[in-house]
């Protein structure tokens, strides 16, 4: 009986104890939050982005923005690539959306865009008498963010896909380089096949083994469409990213995925993925280690240039020999959520990231973003030291007028669909089983995901 | 000396009165074999560490090199000054930040759990079991499971950006460690206890008298353990904390190789990484010695 008291005497004062404690952060708190969101001062959006220089750099625009535009305050939120989503998802969820971001994480436009998210920004452009030529925006690549005539997302870098090619394995094998003029047809992919062919060394040992290609055209759902076959139906593109039909089991798209496999396994001037993963280790790229001479990469690869122990050069994309598309185009819009309390001020901010003095000045501090601005793409191919601005200026021309906007930004639940693909299809890059059967696995596995995810 | 020839001549046929100078020769093999064995097993658990300290200090240029050297051309040392000075970084910040949360986070901790242990071993009342089944139920549910009410929970109380959603959790339980320490209580002698209650202990002093001192061994594991879990825990302040300023060093060190268009600085990382394992490694050595005390023998003579 003296215990069950005694007891009961503890309780109170624990409940003393929290509420000290919460009282005490309570007070805390409400100092760091919630200030000018209300009443006539200045309006605070947030923009959302992923925790790495390259997409941080915006932090040190904002003092700019804020000078010019008294009225409205920016916050930055940050979150590591992988936790991007999750965080995105609970702030959502809570109320408590940033007012401005991009897909930056996993998701790609058509998630944004399905879920709901995004703020229709026609009216506000239109009200704002807003022209994409004044900002130096292509109006093809405009049109990638535009659903039924409504835009939902402003790009504002624009990141192709270039081949990098290794000069120092191409002096020492005496091959002269390979063009950076999209319009010279005779490079060829299978030109590239013999170009690769002689700077080929086969060997068991590690050390001396060298590949002469590695063709990294966008996902692997996105490879076939670079010798014109077809794999979504057409759609998908007007109807929020979800396929009716996919064909990846059609004899064209395995006719292109044996192609691409035959570039490892039948004429063996491409790493096989064991090897590639023992020689690049931790990077994840064997280009890095300088084992790769050809390398068709995101024009991401040619950030790091100057840390890379050889000489870089770039190259167009070979001629596939239709008219297909011939680079995959990454495109990052920035969007406005559309929970965003201050649309407009939001749409002030993105103007401001687009226009010329700003995007020359991304370039910088980004360390090699690619301004979608054609003003500032000058700049922009003049800050590689020691790879000619004329070559990268020709690839990006030709990547713009041959290229197609990457499926994973359009593509509904891509990431799930990319997940399937990369389990599925290593049977068939490690050669443990035949491209038909994986292929025919793999669509019957992806007619099972899109009914389930895009009822 | 007949050892010696043995070991020289295994053929040799073995006569009933050497069997023990016999069965130390096999002795001396078995250990060999079993001794290279723990060298190769130490050799492949320790390679990482080496080649995260060898790749800690190499240049840029040299970390991208193939075949990859496991000692450094060149000792680059700056690296660690690199990581406390760059503004990026702000490693002091992050180190400061990991620290003050888990410190609070194991006070937190070892307290409320140790006091919710103790009642639930020492007294008797309607529902026990009940109450006690329902919050080691609790340790089933997955985090992402109650991620997003506790986010909607957290925003409400206007706690974003601080370290009150990690910090105050804490002080009300970890269901596992409560979960530990009840088992440690119970082996408790009631006679400790019935003594303290003969001087005329309250309820209160004869939980933080007798039972706290003598559970030095639990109390420790529990402390390492919340340690541990909230110094690496990364989705948590991800969710809760978006200023620099608040950030702790698993964000920081996710951060810092999360460009998608760039090489990580893995040099950096590296180096971040040692610094990082340095307080778990000093905590699990100096509290080693708790693991293994015989309090509770020596408590009751």
């Amino acid at each position: 009986m003296k215990q069950a008291k005694k007891k009961l005497l503890l309780l109170p004062s624990l409940i003393l104890v929290f509420v000290l404690i919460l009282s005490a952060c309570g007070g805390n708190s409400k100092g760091s939050s919630g200030d000018g969101d209300k009443g006539s001062g200045p309006v605070t959006i947030t923009y959302y982005t992923i925790d790495s220089p390259d997409r941080t750099y915006v932090e040190k625009l904002i003092p700019d923005f804020e000078s010019t535009h008294p009225n409205i305050k920016v916050k930055v939120e940050k979150a590591p690539y992988e936790q991007f989503d999750s965080k995105l998802q609970a702030n959502v969820a809570a109320k408590n959306a940033p007012d401005l971001t991009s897909h930056f994480g996993y998701g790609g436009f058509a998630e944004y865009y399905n879920k709901g998210l995004l703020s229709d920004l026609t009216d506000i452009m239109k009200e704002d008498g807003f022209k994409a030529s004044d900002y130096g925006i292509q109006d093809e690549l405009m049109d990638i963010y535009k659903v039924d005539g409504k835009t939902y997302g402003i790009p504002f870098s624009n990141y192709v896909t270039i081949m990098l090619y290794n000069k120092d394995m191409f002096d020492k094998a005496g091959v002269p380089y390979p063009t950076s003029d999209y319009e010279d047809k005779t490079w060829t992919f299978d030109k590239m096949v013999e170009v690769a062919d002689k700077l080929t060394v086969r060997d068991d040992d590690l050390e001396k083994s060298q590949y002469g290609v590695d063709f990294g055209w966008g996902e692997f759902d996105m490879r076939p469409a670079y010798l014109g076959v077809k794999v979504y139906s057409d759609d998908t593109w007007t109807n929020g990213g979800k396929p009716s039909e996919t064909y990846f089991d059609s004899p064209e798209a395995i006719a292109a995925y044996e192609k691409f496999m035959g570039l490892i396994w039948d004429k063996k001037v491409s790493p096989p993925p064991a090897w590639s993963k023992s020689v690049s280790g931790q990077f994840g790229d064997p280009f890095l280690s300088g084992k790769i001479g050809m390398s068709i990469v995101g024009s991401w690869g040619l950030a790091s240039q100057d840390q890379y122990n050889f000489k870089v050069g770039v190259a167009a994309v070979p001629y596939s020999g239709t008219d297909a598309p011939r680079s995959v185009l990454y495109v990052d819009p920035l969007f406005v959520l559309k929970d965003s309390k201050h649309p407009k001020e939001a749409y002030e901010f993105i103007k401001f990231l687009i226009s010329k003095d700003v995007q020359e000045k991304s370039i910088e501090l980004s360390g090699g973003t690619p301004p979608i601005n054609d003003q500032a793409k000058d700049k922009y191919y003049n800050s590689f030291a020691g790879v000619d601005p004329k070559e990268i200026k020709n690839v990006y021309d030709g990547a713009n007028k041959y290229g197609v906007e990457s499926f994973n930004h359009l593509v509904a639940n891509y990431s799930q669909i990319n997940e399937l693909f990369i389990n599925e299809f290593a049977a068939a890059q490690n050669n443990t089983k035949p491209v038909p059967e994986v292929m025919q696995g793999i669509q019957k596995k992806l007619d099972k995901l899109l009914e389930r995810v895009n009822k | 000396m007949s050892n010696a020839v043995i070991e020289k001549n295994p053929h040799v046929t073995i006569d009933p009165a050497k069997i023990k100078g016999d069965s130390k020769r096999k002795m001396t093999i078995g250990e060999i074999i079993a001794f290279i064995l723990l060298i190769c097993i130490t050799f492949t658990m320790i390679f990482p560490v080496i080649f995260m300290v060898s790749t800690a200090l190499k240049t840029s240029k040299e970390m991208l090199q193939f075949p990859p050297t496991i000692i450094p051309n060149v000792f680059a040392w700056e690296n660690f000054k690199t990581l406390f000075t760059n503004d990026e970084i702000k490693f002091g910040i992050l180190y400061k930040n990991s620290i003050i949360v888990a410190v609070v986070s194991v006070i937190g901790t070892v307290f409320s759990s140790a006091l919710v242990a103790y009642g639930f071993s020492r007294y008797r009342a309607k529902g026990k079991k009940i109450m006690f089944m329902l919050m080691i139920s609790t340790m089933m549910l997955p985090y992402p499971a109650v991620m997003i009410p506790q986010f909607i929970l957290f925003s409400n109380l206007g706690w974003m950006n601080t370290f009150l959603p990690l910090i105050v959790p804490t002080f009300l339980g970890s269901a596992y460690q409560i979960f530990l320490l009840r088992q440690f209580f119970m082996s408790l002698p009631n006679e400790l206890y019935d003594s303290g209650k003969i001087d005329g202990c309250s309820e209160f002093r004869l939980f933080w008298k007798i039972a706290i001192p003598l559970s030095g061994p639990a109390l420790a594991t529990v402390a390492i353990f919340t340690f541990i879990w909230t110094w690496n825990d990364l989705l948590g302040p991800v969710l809760y904390l978006s200023s620099q300023e608040k950030f702790t060093l698993p964000v920081g060190l996710a951060a810092m190789m999360s460009s998608k268009f760039r090489i990580a600085p893995y040099n950096l990382l590296m180096c971040a990484s040692i610094m990082t394992t340095l307080p778990i490694i000093a905590i699990f050595a100096s509290a080693q010695k708790h693991f293994t005390e015989g309090i509770v023998l020596t408590g009751i003579k």
